[in-house]
């Protein structure tokens, strides 16, 4: 461990010399925090524009949706590109009905579980990609601070065995040693407090995507289980 | 995400730059300075007046003063006649005699100088009311006296010595014989006071004198009280001829001193602004104090101290203490040469304060720790120490003492 230059210390107290006079140890502890902090804003910057583009998506395919146009012209479309959110969903479904049609399907209930399989499947997996990340967001949050605390312990220490080794107790000796550690703590927060609101609103906004994948599922199951009943029963009736 | 990291990573950099140029360096507190000064309290007993620039010495002094006058109680230092508090003042010396004291005896010399005016005044006084009734009664002698009278005084020296003179005497001390007998009938005046009718008669009897003119229905009178004094001072001076002649002028002059004494005695009722002036003391007093040194100029000792030490036999008295505690240690070797030096610290009930610090030159090595050792243990035996002045704890509040060890019987 580094000794602190409490001499020194007296005359300057700006920012920079503040970390530049820090331990090793502190100096870890604060660039690994301006680190997290750099994470924590990527990570809402990305997010914040991803879940506002996830919802204009969903409220745009929502609209094609019910607008009375053939679902099989909607598929036709959407399946020529990657989709993500409902139109993921809805291109799953279409896929694994057409599938079962093309084929001949014999069972009306084996069809509509597949269907929901190949649903399910896609929502989580859309989900997850709603969730990505917002576990690290998490994680800053709650573990910023104490990791900030670990660095403002080491440098107290490091100035008081400074100052017994100075023999004065002057404030001007004692003071640099610990705002400097304090500049830990400091940082510490400044990544943990952003990192904790965005994963509240984050995790929040996922929630609502979700549910809004789930529901539009649900409604497109039920509106295939009809179709499916319809194209069957002609059918049935004709054997 | 990566285009999210980038701008995360650019605003950070923003952020922090802005940081580091606006925070860097808070303002420091406005603080007065008010380091922490050690203050002792001095109680007047241990004040003393010494002189800054002088060398030091064991007691403070300050410059010695010259002057002789001893003033009682006097405070403050100094040359002054009167104890000041104020410092001298460099550019006046003090001042030795008043103005005011100097200026009366100027005034007075008129009346005082010759007894003969004394009485003048007198007269003067008592008849400033009766004036005419004399003037009546003097008129009366002259013609009938004066010519018997110093006729035959001033005519012996007349043939003898000069001509013209006689005749100036001969008018002049007419006058004189007739006060002469005046005075002799001075204490006859207040029955002539009784007649004050003869007023009018004076004046003109007296044109003849040469006085007269210069001098009013007073002057009269005055001028023949005096004469009956001068003249047996003329009639001795005119058997000399120089002295005839100074004669009238010593009766002129008389007169007119005559006439200032009484102008003064007329004004001195009044209000003279000279006078007051005069009296006044125009000269600034000297600052400066009484109190009065002997001793060379001296900054004192850095070390307070009452000036006195502990005397030879309180010296003893101590050590003789230190001694009595001493268990003497038989059969040591090499105790030849051997000093032994204690120096302790004492509060002002004669306990040690701290660890006494023996030390010890000559003798043998082990001789001397040994010595050292038992030195120590008799010294914190004795304590408290019994017998020291307490008036002079300066003195003692840190002692060394000095031990021979051939001394305590070893």
């Amino acid at each position: 461990m580094e000794q602190v230059g409490l001499a020194a210390a007296a005359s300057e107290v700006s920012l920079w010399s503040l970390f530049m006079q820090a331990g090793l140890v502190v100096k870890l502890v604060m660039i690994g925090l301006i680190g997290a902090s750099v994470w924590t804003w990527a990570i809402v910057i990305d997010k914040y524009i991803s879940f506002g583009k996830a919802k204009r998506q969903f409220d745009q395919f929502e609209q094609v949706f019910w607008s009375g146009q053939s679902l099989e012209e909607l598929y036709r479309t959407l399946s020529e590109r990657t989709n993500t959110g409902l139109a993921a969903i809805f291109v799953a479904a279409m896929r694994e009905w057409k599938k079962s049609f093309e084929r001949g399907a014999r069972s009306p209930i084996g069809l509509q579980m597949r269907i929901d399989r190949a649903m399910d499947v896609t929502m989580s997996r859309e989900a997850e990609t709603y969730e990505a990340r917002l576990g690290s967001l998490a994680t800053i949050g709650s573990a910023g601070p104490f990791i900030g605390l670990f660095g403002t312990v080491v440098g107290i220490m490091t100035s008081f065995q400074a100052i017994a080794g100075s023999k004065s107790t002057n404030l001007a000796v004692v003071a640099p040693g610990i705002a400097e550690a304090l500049l830990a703590t400091a940082i510490g927060l400044v990544a943990a407090i952003p990192a904790v609101i965005a994963y509240n609103k984050f995790t929040a906004d996922a929630g609502k995507l979700s549910g809004r994948m789930e529901g539009f599922a649900d409604e497109f199951s039920a509106i295939l289980s009809r179709q499916i009943d319809e194209k069957l029963q002609p059918r049935q009736a004709a054997q | 995400m990566k285009v999210s990291l980038g701008t995360s990573l650019v605003l950070h950099s923003l952020v922090l730059g802005l940081a580091l140029v606006s925070l860097s360096a808070p303002a420091s507190f406005e603080v007065a300075d008010v380091e922490a000064v050690p203050v002792e309290i001095i109680s007047d007993t241990q004040m003393m007046q010494g002189d800054k620039k002088a060398p030091p010495a064991e007691k403070p002094s300050v410059k010695p003063t010259t002057n002789k006058k001893v003033v009682d109680n006097a405070q403050n230092s100094g040359e002054n006649d009167v104890d000041l508090k104020s410092p001298p003042t460099p550019t006046r010396k003090p001042v030795q005699n008043e103005t005011a004291a100097a200026q009366k005896p100027v005034e007075r010399p008129v009346p005082t100088p010759t007894e003969e005016q004394n009485q003048v005044k007198d007269v003067v006084k008592e008849e400033t009311a009766p004036k005419p009734a004399e003037v009546a009664a003097l008129p009366q002698p002259k013609p009938e006296i004066t010519p018997p009278i110093p006729k035959p005084e001033p005519t012996p020296p007349v043939p003898t010595p000069a001509k013209p003179e006689p005749k100036p005497e001969a008018a002049k001390p007419t006058p004189a014989p007739v006060q002469a007998e005046n005075t002799s009938d001075t204490g006859e005046l207040p029955p002539q006071v009784a007649t004050p009718v003869s007023k009018p008669t004076p004046p003109k009897p007296e044109p003849p004198k040469p006085e007269p003119p210069k001098e009013q229905a007073k002057p009269v009178e005055k001028p023949q009280p005096p004469k009956p004094d001068t003249k047996p001072a003329e009639t001795a001076t005119a058997m000399d001829s120089k002295a005839t002649q100074s004669a009238p002028q010593t009766d002129k002059k008389d007169g007119k001193k005559q006439e200032t004494a009484k102008a003064s005695s007329s004004k001195s009722s009044d209000f003279n602004a000279d006078q007051i002036a005069s009296l006044l003391n125009k000269q600034d007093a000297s600052g400066g104090g009484a109190k009065r040194s002997s001793t060379p100029v001296s900054t004192g000792s850095t070390k307070p101290s009452s000036g006195a030490k502990l005397s030879l036999s309180e010296m003893d008295a101590l050590r003789g203490q230190i001694a009595n505690n001493w268990n003497t240690i038989a059969g040591l070797d090499g105790l030849k040469g051997m000093v032994i030096r204690v120096r302790m610290k004492l509060d002002q009930s004669g306990a040690i304060v701290g660890d006494p610090e023996v030390s010890s030159s000559g003798g043998s090595d082990n001789v001397r720790s040994t010595m050292e050792a038992s030195a120590r243990r008799a010294v914190l035996r004795s304590s408290p120490f019994k017998n020291l002045p307490s008036e002079k704890y300066d003195s003692w509040s840190e002692v060394v003492v000095n031990f021979d060890p051939s001394d305590l019987g070893l």
